[in-house]
């Protein structure tokens, strides 16, 4: 891990590689709503410069913190920076130093100390995470079941959530279709961490990684899968960093492991007939490189009309979920939850799929509010929804 | 002056400080000691509107108040184009977006839509694109410039080759008068708009084109577009010297291919400076670049792209795997790349006719290892017959006299590029001292003019485009200055051991 000088350090080097362009600017989903030049990516990093590289401590106010906190880390900066600049990474770097300037907004600091006494997100002991698992009549679920062939990390949104259960309980539903052998760590699954590094907390997510992989490595799976985007991302691009080591399993999206299923003809699908977008999570997109097997899975099912959003894959839009943005600045997020929702109906689509239980939580909200005639669901919902039907 | 401005504005005026400190930025990075010297630029108020109603209303406030007013788009120019200068307001255009649905002319058969000044070129690219149709040329600034900006600009990007500057593909506009009145302007050449004469009063339609927001507000403007071609071909070739390649650019711009629609050259320096970070491995070092871009019908690419061919081969050039092209060009927006090598870079930028491009290639690779120099250079084809240079080197922004003496280079630069009848690409502040060698005293006496009828009260981006707003920036002066602060370089330079960059 980086010592404080180290990490100052370095966001003075990249802030000086910033050549203030702006092509980062009409991406921003959060510029976009606020509008100020303050918001653009481009300025937060000149006052990085100020701070970092010209030693101008002053200039790291309140109005500072609070534009630095007000991103998604959605990364379509970084995807289109002039320059090449890892701006995800920067944001990242600048929120552990408002951390150890005391900058943190007090929603993150609350957060941080319900993850360390639940280890989870919500205010319900850990013991509940398996709650979802009642309303399931004819599959039955082990809990940390030693020689399964695959692990399913539920994640914090739809083990707690009852609007999310449905991502959970349509997973565990397919693989058993398929005569999958999985299992579930139920209390002894601890949050992946991501909402503690999204707000620059890395330190305590060693502890979390750390009991997390010791016990999947325990059940001694091939296969670990997650149906989160964001805990997909947290396992595969930061664990091996933090723990400095292989994990030594696999780690697949629900929607990668499930394509490989269709592909071996192992699950079938049925029918859908609707019209079907597809919202491709940052984390899952843009900060892991996964496009494609949702896709393959939604054109896998009959009868279902799949159309393309004009902002997509690479280039996709947030949902104004992601980087603890709404615990932050609820309105912010939701503002831009609403862009995508609208964008996601102008298709002429139904149903908008996601395959992430944040994205899908906030366009479902999102939806409701501007009362459009969508439906909001996790691609995994949609296929268990297909063999039910 | 809050409450006057969000009276028509709402909340999108703004006078607090962390909001208005952004505004006194550009792309450019200049020592706040020669920037307090010279202007006063953090403006008093920013607003931003959303329609020429709304800046109808915000110029006639300014007017009252004398108070002066800078236009700013995407903020992606480097010579204070968009800042103020003498503080004031700010309108900033970023939330005039949108445009209409496409027209066809009967007459002409061509294809246009009303765009709105605010939208950038990149996004208005890929809104055409879901209909079919694409803007003629745009910047390689593109996800950044504005509609309105580029217009207020030099217009030259790429697609200029086929398409000309962007000047030539607007029809109409809409816009707001330095006294606050809301107008259309037709073509000269199209319809019953006011003649470009500079004796005529108001404002004319050439009076928005290149003129850096400093005659009158554009909202909106009527553009002609294109079909997306049927096909597209990036081809990258490689020479060995800046004489083939110079030879090439002539032969490519002479040949007039229907389907040639961008060519760009990069120096070796340019791109050893990419290999160091990281990019452009598959390019040989010590070779010279051209992307050579075709869009257009099928068999007009395909029988260029054998033409082309053939004289790469006839000037001892190579022609790199097809992949390669299609990966320059699809990093055609990331030219800031480079800085991740040398982080603080200074610029001269200027058009120059395609036929002296070896001989200044040439003379600038002297200038360099005579001054301890690394000149990194790009250049685009931007007509037939015409280039636009950029040439970077490396200063040190973290050393204040350093980057003060570097700054002299830019002159010299300058003064190269117009012994080979090259000229700066634009004005805005810091190239005042320039505009004797942009344009002759006819021109400059008819840029005057046509200023005190559009704005004679000054009041649109004061000190930029006409005479220098300062002493200092006297071409005599300026010019003895830099060339006293130029003498000081190789000394610094010597004891910073600066020159060839970090
Ligand atoms: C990486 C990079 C590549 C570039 N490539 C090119 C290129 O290929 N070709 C090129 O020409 N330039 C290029 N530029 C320079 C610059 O990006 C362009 O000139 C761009 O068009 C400026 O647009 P903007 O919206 O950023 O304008 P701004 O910088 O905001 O403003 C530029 C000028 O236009 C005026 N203005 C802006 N909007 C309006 C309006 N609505 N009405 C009246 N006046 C207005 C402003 O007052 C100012 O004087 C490049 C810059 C960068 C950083
Ligand atoms: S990560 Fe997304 S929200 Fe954050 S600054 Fe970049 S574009 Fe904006
Ligand atoms: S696109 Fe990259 S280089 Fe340009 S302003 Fe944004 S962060 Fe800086």
């Amino acid at each position: 891990m980086k010592t404080i000088e180290e990490l100052r350090e370095k966001i003075a080097k990249t802030s000086y590689i910033c050549g203030s362009c702006g092509s980062c600017r009409s991406v921003c989903p959060v510029y976009r709503e606020i509008g100020w030049e303050s918001s653009a990516p481009r300025r937060k990093i000149a006052l990085a410069k100020e701070v970092f590289l010209k030693k101008k401590e002053k200039q790291a106010t309140d109005q500072y913190a609070q534009r630095l906190q007000e991103c998604t880390l959605c990364g379509k900066c970084a995807e289109i920076c002039a320059a090449g600049i890892k701006t995800r990474e920067l944001w990242l770097n600048l929120r552990e130093d408002l951390r150890a300037r005391g900058m943190e907004h007090q929603n993150l600091t609350q957060m941080a100390l319900q993850v360390k006494t639940t280890h989870n997100i919500s205010t319900f002991p850990n013991e509940n995470r398996l709650d979802w698992v009642d309303d399931l009549d004819e599959v039955e679920v082990e809990v940390s079941k030693v020689g399964s062939e695959v692990a399913y990390f539920v994640g914090c949104v739809s083990s707690f959530y009852p609007m999310s259960a449905g991502i959970s309980q349509s997973i565990v539903s397919l693989l058993d279709r398929a005569n999958v052998h999985y299992t579930v760590l139920g209390s002894e699954e601890w949050c992946c961490g991501f909402p503690l590094l999204a707000s620059g907390n890395s330190e305590q997510v060693l502890e979390l990684a750390q009991h997390n992989v010791a016990k999947v490595r325990a059940l001694g799976v091939k296969t670990l899968i997650t149906g989160c985007a964001s805990c997909y991302h947290t396992w595969t691009h930061e664990y091996p960093t933090i723990l400095g080591e292989d994990l030594g399993f696999e780690v697949l999206h629900a929607t990668q492991y499930l394509a490989g299923l269709i592909r071996t003809k192992q699950l079938e699908l049925g029918n859908i007939d609707e019209t079907v977008t597809y919202h491709d999570p940052c984390d899952l997109g843009r900060n892991s490189g996964i496009y494609d097997e949702p896709r393959e899975l939604l054109q896998a099912m009959e009868g279902l009309n799949f159309v393309e959003m004009p902002h997509r894959r690479e280039m996709a839009d947030c949902c104004g979920g992601g980087g603890n943005l709404a615990a932050v600045d609820k309105e912010l997020s939701q503002a831009i939850a609403v862009q995508r929702v609208r964008e996601a109906a102008a298709t002429g689509a139904t149903i908008l799929t996601s395959a992430c239980q944040q994205c899908v939580q906030t366009l479902q909200m999102a939806a409701r509010q501007e009362k459009l005639p969508l439906e909001v669901l996790d691609v995994t919902e949609l296929l268990w929804r297909s063999l039910e039907e | 002056m809050e409450q006057a401005l969000q009276k028509i504005c709402g909340s999108r005026a703004t006078t607090d400080p962390f909001e208005l400190a952004p505004y006194a930025h550009d792309v450019a990075y200049v020592p706040a000691i020669l920037v307090n010297l010279l202007t006063n630029p953090l403006p008093k108020a920013v607003v931003q509107p959303i329609s020429a109603e709304e800046i109808s209303s915000l110029i006639k406030w300014a007017k009252q108040g004398k108070i002066p007013v800078t236009v700013r788009g995407g903020g992606s120019t480097a010579y204070f184009n968009c800042i103020p200068m003498k503080s004031g307001l700010v309108i900033d255009t970023n939330r005039l977006q949108g445009f209409s649905e496409i027209e066809l002319d009967q007459g002409s058969q061509k294809k246009m839509v009303w765009v709105k000044a605010g939208m950038t070129w990149k996004d208005l690219d890929d809104g055409l694109r879901q209909q079919g149709c694409a803007v003629c040329s745009s910047p390689s600034s593109a996800p950044s410039a504005t509609i309105g900006g580029w217009v207020s600009m030099g217009g030259l990007g790429i697609g200029s080759v086929p398409y000309g500057p962007i000047h030539d593909q607007i029809m109409a506009l809409r816009g707001v008068t330095a006294t606050g009145e809301i107008v259309e302007l037709s073509r000269p050449d199209k319809g019953p708009a006011r003649n470009n004469g500079s004796e005529q009063s108001g404002l004319q339609f050439n009076d928005l084109m290149g003129t850096e927001g400093t005659r009158g507000i554009i909202t909106e403007i009527k553009l002609l577009v294109r079909d997306v071609p049927e096909k597209e071909e990036h081809l990258l070739a490689v020479f060995n010297n800046e004489t083939d390649t110079g030879a090439m650019m002539s032969w490519l711009g002479g040949e007039h291919f229907t389907s040639l629609y961008n060519v760009h050259f990069s120096s070796p320096e340019f791109i050893m400076s990419l290999q160091k970070a990281g990019y452009a491995h598959e390019i040989p070092p010590g070779k010279y670049s051209l992307e050579i871009d075709l869009e257009g019908k099928r068999d007009e690419v395909d029988q260029a792209v054998a033409h082309i061919r053939k004289q790469v081969k006839v000037l001892g050039g190579t022609l790199l795997p097809d992949e390669v092209g299609a990966e320059e060009w699809a990093d055609r927006f990331k030219s800031l790349r480079l800085e991740q090598t040398l982080p603080s870079l200074l610029a001269a930028e200027m058009t120059l006719p395609v036929s002296n491009f070896a001989a200044f290639y040439e003379r600038l690779s002297k200038l360099g290892q005579k001054t301890n120099t690394l000149c990194v250079t790009y250049a685009h084809l931007v007509s037939p017959d015409m280039a636009l240079v950029m040439v970077l080197y490396p200063s040190d922004e973290l050393n204040l006299i350093r980057y003060i003496v570097d700054l002299s280079f830019t002159s010299n630069l300058y003064k190269l590029g117009h012994s080979l009848g090259g000229k700066p690409y634009v004005i805005g502040f810091w190239n005042t001292p320039y505009l004797g060698k942009i344009y002759d005293k006819g021109e400059r006496e008819r840029r005057r003019q046509r200023k005190q009828a559009a704005d004679p009260h000054a009041m649109l981006n004061p000190g930029k485009g006409y005479n220098p707003p300062n002493i200092i920036l006297n071409s005599h002066v300026f010019g003895l200055a830099m060339i006293m602060i130029g003498l000081f370089r190789p000394m610094v330079l010597k004891i910073l051991k600066g020159g060839q960059g970090q």
